[in-house]
């Protein structure tokens, strides 16, 4: 379980809560058995805990192995898992106590103790170990040892208001299972900050065995215990009949036998299996929501949920571009964009136009921001301000600038294969050449083009972030530090009111203040526009119906809380037996 | 004989290592990072809603961990000597998206691929065959026209649409289910299976794909087959045959099969390799999990290991099949005969 969850963090979505019988009937109490076909467009890469890095590994991993602290799905609180209750912070806010419960076994019937939490935080921090991109997170980190054998104190570096879902996020891993010949048992924490190169035999020697023996051998102290993975066809994990957690108050119960990730990488495909019950959920395209998945036999078989992602899709401008250094240009681009017709058009009615850079249903967003409409005679007159006239008649604008004529003109550059973000470009660059401002589009390869975002080598780039429930950090994206160095802020956008606000922000301990921060930051970003921001997503999943509890949360479904009835119940005891 | 074989597998060292030279500069030299796309979260972004905002904190020490880690720091010309020396050791090194061992990850997906090729290979020669010697001795004829014309309209029916429409409207969904629309067996296959049940399973999985797969080289083998036919029909030695009164089955199927049959032999050297990756389109269009899948992923991840392995191995197999198809036409063919030229 990465980061995803860090990114879990603190705060109420709007939730979709479904009509439909996705909850089961009143006083049914949930039953026991049954399997759930899970749809994966492939393969994780791996299932290490801490070396696996996209989302597929994630969720399974999710299932396997547990955390000091979890996002509750509802509150969107971090409350208690392996640790006892959340951590005892230091006046200093640099220390950080968590003790742990007694109670806790790994899926192999071994205790858990502080002992394998230090352990956990030795494996991230060693440099050796092939996780330099979950490091990062951990980087404040400077010390962790054991108090006494459930209680275990984090140093960090600098107070920083995530540090406690940092903390809180840690996988713990069993010790003698990654680490069979305790090799990191005399090494502590500060000892592993040396250079690589200079970290005694020992630590080497676990760091290799870590990174190469345990992609396909996850073992934690989660409800669900991996069972097998069939290259390119499926994972499958099943219920822990031992788990520790079963029957204890405040902890997720899990109801359904198996679970199995069936990889189908062509959607379409995906979808025919669907319908023809080798599969029992999947993530429809948006071309599949709206058609395709609305025959009756459909709509009996299965229900269909919708929910918001965190993230959004944006026109990035390169504010260093001489046509862009202009604020009231960047406005005039947002009035050009017709972003309502977009959503309906290229979306199919599934998103919502967004206005700044926080996701809307966090608190600190700001629900008073101004939504540019589209609005082209505003827009002209905008850049008739600006100075941009066509002074040649050949049709497109132009303006001296430094003692140049300069027309309008840009490329706006996507990746290839994205039709919604080719699209827009398309859309868009037809109302603009309409207006006099000669817009062109280039699709390049997602490799490629990564590569001149990171360089700044664009005038206009269309591209997404996805982000997390849980409150986010915008220092990576808008302080002008970040412009240089391949930073997130590509668009090399500087504003001295915003570096000042997102420094305090990371050391505001107090969320209503860091909310008022936060909406200031969108004010001044919403006026300037470095971004034209246009729309967030929305997911749409099919669920079959035999399947109850099952609830759209801020965090997207659960399967964790799924289950059958057992008059309903397609697989049985019998062939679970196998 | 002995003597060119020799001189043959001596010439294959340099033609091996230019191969992978050219291979080894065309993966490294085409633009992307491996390095970069991992800290962006992968190929996702490209296609779902953005790249992920938490991993674009990672910072340039991360990448650079992450590239010495793999030896991409290093220039070019070191990292093509430490992967040559590797490859005198038979090792392809470590996928970067899992580190695995690259054989690990190809031996696992080869039978799969092997097996669809194979089939399908044995489907087009038993197809396109007897499909040409009809053409040959039918030549001009009706039935002739019909099926020509049939091989070349099925040639040019593009395999991905072929596949997705056979996906969507034989293979459950909301019109027939008379075959599964992917995977290798049913949900349930397990080893306790009986011997035949399981069998039966991978027959229905497998059989669809191989057919789609074959359907294209029906034109091509059978042109080939009925115009070598054809020119060998009109030969004095056939004339001979049919004078001194054998029938006509024993003419063509005896006489003048086996002449014709001498190109076909050439076209074997190109089967090898296409047993690696010959299957992208079917392997990905129906989930199977075989090398063209593999191969495919790996180029648009930048997994170089994997991609230069791949390559690597289908070079190997060209050699093999052009040396085998030389071989096999001395064999055939006695107006060949090597080293002896000139005497």
């Amino acid at each position: 379980m990465r980061l995803p969850a860090i990114l879990a963090a603190i705060l109420s979505l709007t939730l979709f809560t479904i009509s439909g019988d996705g909850y089961g009937q009143p006083g049914e109490k949930p039953a026991t058995g049954d399997w759930l076909l899970l749809h994966s467009l492939s393969d994780p890469e791996q299932l290490n805990p801490l070396t696996s890095s996209d989302a597929s590994a994630s969720e399974i991993l999710g299932f396997i192995v547990e955390t000091l602290t979890v996002l509750d799905p509802r509150s969107l609180e971090h409350k208690p898992l392996i640790a006892e209750s959340r951590p005892e912070i230091s006046k200093d806010k640099r220390a950080y106590t968590f003790k742990i419960r007694r109670d806790v076994r790994f899926q192999d019937g071994r205790p858990l103790t502080g002992e394998d939490v230090l352990f956990s935080i030795k494996a991230i921090k060693c440099p050796l170990v092939d996780a330099p991109f979950l490091r990062v997170y951990y980087d404040s980190i400077v010390d962790a040892e054991l108090l006494d054998p459930y209680t275990i104190r984090f140093t960090t570096k600098e107070p920083y208001f995530l540090n406690e879902s940092v903390l809180g996020e840690i996988s713990v891993l069993p010790r003698h299972h990654y680490d069979p010949e305790n090799l990191l048992k005399n090494v502590g924490v500060r000892d592993l900050l040396h250079e690589p190169g200079k970290l005694p035999d020992n630590v080497k020697r676990f760091a290799e065995n870590f990174n190469e023996n345990y992609h396909r051998k996850p073992l934690g102290t989660g409800p669900y215990k991996f069972n097998g993975w069939k290259t390119g066809q499926e994972i499958q994990l099943v219920r822990d009949p031992n788990y520790w957690g079963t029957g204890k108050a405040g902890i997720d119960q899990p109801h359904l036998d198996r679970l199995r990730f069936r990889v189908v990488n062509n959607p379409d495909a995906a979808l025919i299996q669907l319908k023809s019950g080798d599969l029992d959920s999947m993530d429809l395209t948006p071309i599949q929501a709206v058609r395709g998945t609305g025959s009756d036999r459909f709509k009996r078989q299965f229900e269909k949920y919708e929910y918001y992602g965190p993230s959004y899709t944006y026109i990035g401008w390169n504010n260093d571009h001489p046509i862009f250094r202009d604020k009231r240009v960047r406005q005039a681009m947002t009035y050009f964009t017709n972003r309502e017709q977009m959503v309906k058009t290229i979306l199919f009615g599934l998103g919502r136009v967004v206005d700044g850079p926080i996701y809307f249903s966090r608190p600190e967003y700001d629900k008073e921001l101004y939504s540019h409409p589209y609005d082209p005679k505003k827009a002209l007159a905008i850049l008739g301000e600006a100075g941009w006239k066509d002074t040649d008649g050949d049709g497109v604008l132009d303006k001296t600038i430094d003692g140049k004529k300069v027309p309008l003109r840009f490329e706006i550059k996507v990746n290839s294969g994205n039709d919604v973000r080719k699209s827009v470009a398309l859309v868009l660059q037809n109302e603009l050449n309409k207006r006099g401002v000669a817009a062109s589009v280039r699709e390049v390869d997602w490799t490629i083009f990564l590569d001149d975002v990171k360089n700044h080598k664009f005038d206009a780039v269309i591209l997404g972030w996805s982000m997390s429930v849980s409150e986010g950090d915008n220092y990576q994206l808008w302080h002008s530090s970040q412009a240089a160095n391949k930073g997130s802020n590509h668009v090399s956008y500087k504003n001295a009111r915003v570096d000042k606000i997102l420094e305090d922000y990371r050391r505001e301990f107090d969320p209503k203040k860091r909310a008022e921060m936060s909406k200031e930051l969108q004010r001044i970003i919403n006026e300037e526009q470095p971004y034209t921001f246009l729309f967030s997503r929305k997911a749409v999943t099919a669920v079959e119906r035999r399947f109850r509890g099952v609830e759209v949360l801020a965090v997207g479904l659960r399967p964790l809380e799924w289950w059958v009835p057992l008059s309903q119940q397609k697989y049985g005891a019998k062939r679970t037996a196998n | 004989m002995a003597a060119y074989l020799l001189q043959r597998l001596i010439l294959f060292i340099p033609t091996f290592i230019g191969i992978t030279l050219i291979c080894f500069l065309v993966v490294r030299l085409a633009p992307g990072d491996p390095a970069e796309l991992m800290a962006a979260g992968g190929l996702k972004g490209a296609s779902g809603a953005g790249i992920s905002l938490q991993k674009r904190s990672v910072v340039d020490q991360a990448l650079a961990e992450w590239r010495a880690l793999y030896g991409l720091d290093k220039p070019l010309h070191v990292q093509y000597l430490v992967w040559l020396k590797n490859l005198s050791q038979v090792d392809f090194g470590n996928s970067f998206k899992d580190r695995r061992p690259v054989w690990e990850k190809i031996r696992e997906r080869l039978p799969v691929t092997i097996k669809l090729n194979f089939f399908s290979i044995l489907l087009v020669y038993f197809v396109a065959i007897p499909l040409g010697i009809y053409s040959a001795t039918h030549a001009n004829s009706f039935g002739d026209r019909i099926t020509t014309f049939a091989a070349f309209v099925l040639f040019s029916v593009p395999l991905i649409w072929a596949a997705t429409m056979a996906i969507v409207f034989i293979c459950g969904g909301d019109f027939l289910y008379l075959f599964p629309p992917g995977g290798l067996t049913s949900i349930d296959y397990g080893p306790e299976w009986p011997l035949w049940e399981r069998i039966k399973d991978q027959t229905w999985h497998l059989f669809l794909p191989v057919v789609l797969l074959s359907y294209a080289g029906f034109a091509g083998l059978s042109r080939y087959m009925r115009s070598s036919m054809l020119e060998v029909l009109r030969q004095d030695f056939v004339q001979v045959a049919r004078a001194k009164g054998l029938s006509e089955r024993v003419v063509i199927l005896k006489h003048a099969l086996r002449n014709s049959l001498i190109p076909q032999v050439t076209i074997l050297a190109e089967i090898l390799p296409g047993l690696i990756g010959g299957s992208v389109i079917i392997e990905t269009v129906f989930s199977i999990p075989g090398l063209g899948q593999l191969g495919y992923e790996a180029v648009l991840a930048r997994d170089y290991p994997i991609v230069l392995a791949l390559l690597t191995v289908s070079a190997l197999l060209t050699l093999i099949g052009i040396l085998l198809s030389d071989i096999l036409l001395a064999v055939v063919d006695p107006r060949i005969a090597f080293g002896r030229r000139g005497q």
